[in-house]
């Protein structure tokens, strides 16, 4: 029995470190990417055209959902402070309420998730499809980094894809609120505007939500390249590198939202 | 010219179990044997993708093994691949897959790089296809772009992993021609791993037959013809019978 028990313990111990020392090896992995492209962007050493590509790739086509789920995340932002608003009378403080939550929050927060659904998994599919089709090899073979080529000039375009759609989000966002105040409060956007500019809210709202957004734009860039590069297996193993990249980057964004909100408030 | 000595690797077994292999300068040396005896892998370390975990390579009196990040990086300039798959870029065309090598590692004119895509797509008969995507290609013709894409730099050594598959007999022995006719031609050292024995055999210089991961033969084509070995003997003729 006490053969049997300390067997037992000794086999979670044993799955434990395992799982240790995947995270640790994940979070090297992580390290070591982050390095090699920071060197390359720094010397410039970089595909100027893959980065163009991906910009537009990455950036213009995802206006129509980073639009969409802007409007209507200002909308809820209103429609969730409207019992409060008409409790209280506070209509001319409907500006600086929904402006605080979806400049510092949950502008940043939904446009990366978005980001995260459409652009990294996206990216990590392509990455994965040429490591498993031995393009990745090839361009090593023809003595082309792939780092350089391919994958700096990805996760670049990924970090400014999301610090500008959150911009956009942010104004959009607003826009969204200001007229479902009208619609559903009866406030007029100009009563909106003004709970936005009267000093409760300053540029330093704004930053913070941009702030966020360059450390989201990290995680999904980092996590989409790693995974993708790191696939095995074949259709299978890309669909496994995808499901990774998009549960990894989630979560992280989640944790750093919770550690940032702290650190820069 | 290619050397390589006492080369070990394991995965969860043995893929590689010292192999003792040279391959002469502007020799067209054909690397035959069964699935996952390790002619690809062999392949692969010798472009320094993959390291043995014993053992030494030496390619031009250079050792691969102890090659920095640069030197790998020259060192592969003097290399032509084709990848068992191909490994067409699938996000460029045909013209750009070609073009591909020629623009990065070489300071040529778009007009040059143009004729020199065109001369290529023209000898493996794909002319007309330069603005097609890989995705839009048949097996036979993405294998043929793979051929262009690996010769168009006129390296000074190329490997082909599987430079027929998929391809029909005509046009297999159309490429085997065509390879042979360019390595004499510029003198290379070509390293071919082919399951088409009956064509290879046609070009080879020398043969090598890699058998569980050992190197079981390596000498002239007509001494594989020939060999006393009853394996390579069955496996070169294609017998039913006998010990494999």
């Amino acid at each position: 029995m006490a053969a049997e028990t300390s067997s037992r313990a000794g086999h979670a111990l044993g799955s434990l470190g395992q799982k240790a020392s995947d995270g640790l090896s994940l979070v090297g992995g992580f390290g070591v990417l982050l390095s090699s492209i920071v060197v390359r962007a720094v010397k410039r050493d970089f595909d100027r055209g893959e980065f163009l590509r991906n910009l537009y790739r990455m950036g213009i086509k995802s206006m129509p959902i980073v639009t969409v789920t802007a409007l209507f995340t200002g909308g809820i932002m209103v429609i969730q402070a409207a019992p409060i608003v008409q409790r209280y009378g506070a209509y001319g403080l409907l500006g600086w309420g929904a402006g605080f939550g979806t400049l510092r929050e949950i502008a940043p927060l939904l446009t990366a998730l978005m980001i995260n659904g459409r652009v990294g998994a996206n990216n990590t599919a392509e990455l994965g499809t040429m490591a498993v089709t031995e393009q990745i090899d090839a361009l090593r073979a023809l003595a082309i980094d792939p780092i350089g080529f391919l994958v700096a000039p990805r996760f670049l375009a990924i970090v400014i894809t999301l610090f500008l759609s959150t911009i956009f989000s942010d104004a959009l966002a607003l826009l969204g609120a200001a007229y479902a105040g009208a619609g559903f409060l009866g406030v007029e956007p100009a009563v909106f505007y003004r709970g936005l500019t009267t000093g409760l809210l300053g540029f330093g709202d704004v930053a913070h939500g941009l702030e966020k957004s360059i450390v989201f734009g990290v995680v999904i860039g980092l996590s989409s390249c790693h995974f993708g590069l790191s696939t095995k297996g074949g259709a299978p193993g890309v669909g496994r590198s995808v499901n990774a990249t998009v549960v990894a980057s989630a979560a992280g964004i989640f944790v750093l939202d919770y550690l940032l909100s702290f650190a820069l408030s | 010219m290619i050397r390589l000595d006492g080369v070990c690797k394991n995965f969860d077994r043995a893929a590689l179990i010292d192999v003792h292999l040279h391959v002469p300068q502007s020799c067209l040396f054909g690397l035959i044997g069964p699935g996952a005896s390790g002619k690809s892998l062999l392949l692969r370390m010798i472009t320094g993708l993959m390291r043995p975990d014993r053992g030494t390579i030496t390619v031009g009196g250079k050792d691969v093994l102890t090659m920095g990040d640069m030197q790998l990086h020259e060192y592969r300039k003097g290399i032509g691949m084709l990848f068992q798959n191909n490994a067409l870029f699938d996000f460029m065309t045909v013209a750009e897959n070609i073009a591909f090598p020629l623009r990065r590692l070489f300071d040529l004119s778009e007009e040059e790089i143009a004729a020199r895509v065109a001369e290529r797509l023209g000898r493996v008969d794909l002319a007309g296809f330069e603005g097609r995507l890989p995705a839009g290609l048949s097996g036979g013709q993405k294998k043929r772009v793979g051929v262009a894409r690996a010769t168009v730099s006129q390296a000074p050594i190329v490997l082909y992993d599987e430079p027929a598959a998929g391809l029909d007999p005509v046009t297999s022995q159309k490429i085997f021609d065509l390879l042979r006719a360019e390595q004499r031609e510029k003198k290379a050292t070509v390293v071919m791993v082919s399951s088409d024995l009956d064509r290879l055999l046609t070009v080879t210089d020398r043969v090598g037959m890699m058998l569980g991961g050992r190197l079981i033969f390596e000498g002239t084509t007509e001494e594989a013809k020939t060999a006393s070995d009853p394996r390579v003997y069955q496996f070169v003729h294609g017998k039913v019978d006998g010990p494999l």
